[in-house]
């Protein structure tokens, strides 16, 4: 099977130094030894440039360039035929670069003087493994690409701290990196023990809003457990799922959204999102191929599940402390058109034009805001206004406040509103009208 | 004088020695080499190439013989480089006896860096050994550092002071 430049990972981790040959415009050859080598995708490699200032001048005239790489395990040598196509001076790469090379500098006392320029980055056309009198075969390291892209997610997750920008990322991340096909979150409210989804991606309905009960099916099992629940072929649940389907249409009657969930799913998997021992939520990834998931997704959802989950409730706790406003509240839009917002207070549940919106503390918080507006005439608010104020009598969302509002905001974006919710700092958020509200109670 | 004793004397020690060359359209290629001499009383130094090896190497030496030979001392990257053209020819019974010399005591000073044995054996062989002569053109330090790249002597085709 031919080497491909994924399967010499032990190549790369610099024990035996790599070398690089080229050539000037004249013809003379030219060797200088790498400190650094590293992969960039199956077709490039980076080079660390210290010194090699011949190295440069040559790649300027002559681009073409062989390059030995060595296993660090074994010793097997391979000549990798490349050609240069740029330098470049930062960014991630080079960042990563001149961390390792800073480190193993000073581990051989060089520390200073192995500064970085730069990476060249080269494309490797051909890769050759060189003769060897002994045996010394090199074992490609296994799911190493895997790995790396849920190390990726991880990181991608774990660089943001706000809610809804986490939920995006890691449904972008599980279908667009991962490769799965839909997938959604739900959050969990421990007073009402109901899962809420907040986000979903892969589905012609994206379901926000969408309510599960501890307890209740693959999902709601998941919750109540706290355990991976899988179904590897659902074609007995489709008739379940047909009749769920047929109800969504049907929202502003049961005031209840449908799952998002397509009717050819035949596998399920359902994942706790886990932080400091505290339930935050499921995340539920679905395919239309029968046994999709194995243990390896099992244990890759397990560690991507965890990390939303402790980047939520990271999220939650500073969103306590309002900061500065970094967006400016959009005033209100000049249109007069009038749309009728009608509160139900027996189960708070709250209806735009007919529309029906959402129920219980979500329909409670948008109308306590719209009070608001109507004798204040205050359009923004703090997370910890809301978290304190006496008229709204709600000691159960102390815990969650952020959780409801995502959801508020979800919802009201998905049903495309002229009522909005926009976040506008940390612990900040404003409404927004296209038009003026008039309130009703019944 | 392009060649001094200590250059000499380094050039011929257990250094890893590491050749590069180039093809008709003027592609870089790399082979390692498996002992080295100065040639007495000239500017020109002699390597032991494997032929079963580095093929492309000694294919390259043989079309135009333009040539780098770079030395390093494992344990701290001291490392010169020589240019210049080289000529191959067949190695003889005292080539062998070179290059098995050099082998073992360069696997030793590999293993004292704590490259084992059998990694080494990897990269050190003799197997359809030739051996390229060198005449050394230009010889520059190659030792990581602000001088990388100086140029120590340029031959102009008498002996330099």
């Amino acid at each position: 099977m031919a080497l491909r430049l994924r399967d010499l990972a032990t190549c790369f981790e610099g024990v035996v130094p790599s070398i690089i040959a080229t050539a000037a415009a004249d013809g003379t050859p030219n060797i200088s030894y790498l400190s650094h080598v590293v992969m960039i995708d199956d077709d490039h490699v980076g080079l660390s440039n210290q010194f090699f200032t011949q190295t440069s001048r040559n790649l300027c005239d002559n681009p073409q360039a062989t390059i030995l790489i060595v296993d660090g395990l074994r010793g097997a040598q391979v000549r990798l035929e490349a050609s240069f196509v740029e330098t470049v001076d930062h960014g991630p790469l080079f960042d990563t670069v001149a961390t390792q090379l800073n480190a193993s500098s000073a581990q051989v006392g060089m520390a200073g003087i192995m500064r970085l320029r730069g990476v060249d980055i080269f494309r490797v056309s051909r890769i050759e493994l060189c003769p060897s009198p002994v045996q010394a075969p090199i074992e490609p390291v296994p799911d190493e690409t895997w790995l790396s892209l849920c190390a990726a997610l991880a990181t991608a997750i774990a660089d943001l701290r706000e809610m809804e920008a986490i939920v995006d990322a890691a449904l972008d991340g599980l279908c667009d990196r991962l490769g799965y096909e839909s997938a959604f979150i739900l959050l969990g409210d421990h007073t009402s023990r109901v899962l809420t989804t907040v986000g979903s991606r892969g589905y012609a309905r994206s379901g926000i809003g969408s309510e599960v009960p501890f307890g209740e099916g693959i999902i709601g099992a998941a919750a109540l457990d706290r355990r991976i629940v899988k179904v590897s072929d659902m074609s007995r649940v489709r008739r379940y799922s047909a009749a769920v389907e047929a109800s969504s249409q049907d929202e502003n009657r049961t005031k209840a959204v449908a799952l998002p969930g397509r009717l050819d799913t035949l596998s399920q998997i359902a994942v706790p999102m886990v932080a400091a021992g505290g339930l935050q939520g499921i995340l539920a990834v679905e395919s239309r191929a029968r046994l999709a998931f194995s243990s390896r997704d099992e244990a890759a959802l397990t560690i991507i599940a965890r990390h939303i989950a402790t980047a939520l409730a990271l999220s939650e706790m500073l969103s306590r402390e309002p900061q500065d406003i970094d967006k400016p509240p959009l005033l209100r839009t000049s249109s007069d058109k009038m749309f009728k917002v009608v509160h139900h207070t027996f189960d708070d549940s709250v209806f735009i034009d007919g529309e029906y919106m959402i129920k219980g503390v979500a329909g409670r918080l948008l109308l306590h805001m719209l009070e608001l507006y109507r004798r204040e005439g205050r359009t923004s608010f703090t997370n910890r206004e809301i978290r304190l104020s006496k008229d709204l009598r709600l000691p159960d969302i102390k815990d969650n406040l952020e959780t409801r509002l995502l959801l508020l905001r979800r919802r009201l974006e998905d049903k495309a509103s002229p009522l909005q919710l926009r976040r506008i700092g940390r612990g900040r958020f404003s409404l927004e009208f296209s038009g003026v509200p008039l309130l009703e109670r019944r | 004088m392009l060649l001094n004793p200590e250059l000499a004397g380094f050039i011929t020690s257990p250094v890893m020695i590491i050749i590069g060359t180039r093809d008709d359209r003027n592609k870089p290629e790399i082979g390692r080499c498996v002992g080295s001499r100065v040639v007495p009383d000239t500017a020109s130094v002699e390597v032991i190439i494997s032929a079963w090896q580095w093929r492309r190497t000694v294919d390259n030496l043989l079309v135009n013989g333009q040539a780098a030979i770079t030395f390093v001392r494992p344990s701290d990257y001291a490392c010169y480089q020589v240019k210049g053209r080289a000529r191959i020819r067949m190695a003889t019974a005292s080539d062998m006896d070179l290059s098995q010399a050099y082998i073992a005591a360069v696997t030793a000073a590999l293993h004292e860096q704590g490259v084992l044995p059998a990694m080494s054996a990897v990269w050190l062989t003799n197997r359809e050994a030739v051996v390229a002569q060198l005449s050394v053109e230009t010889v520059s330090i190659k030792t990581p550092g602000q001088r990388a790249g100086t140029v120590l002597g340029v031959d102009h085709g008498f002996a330099a002071p």
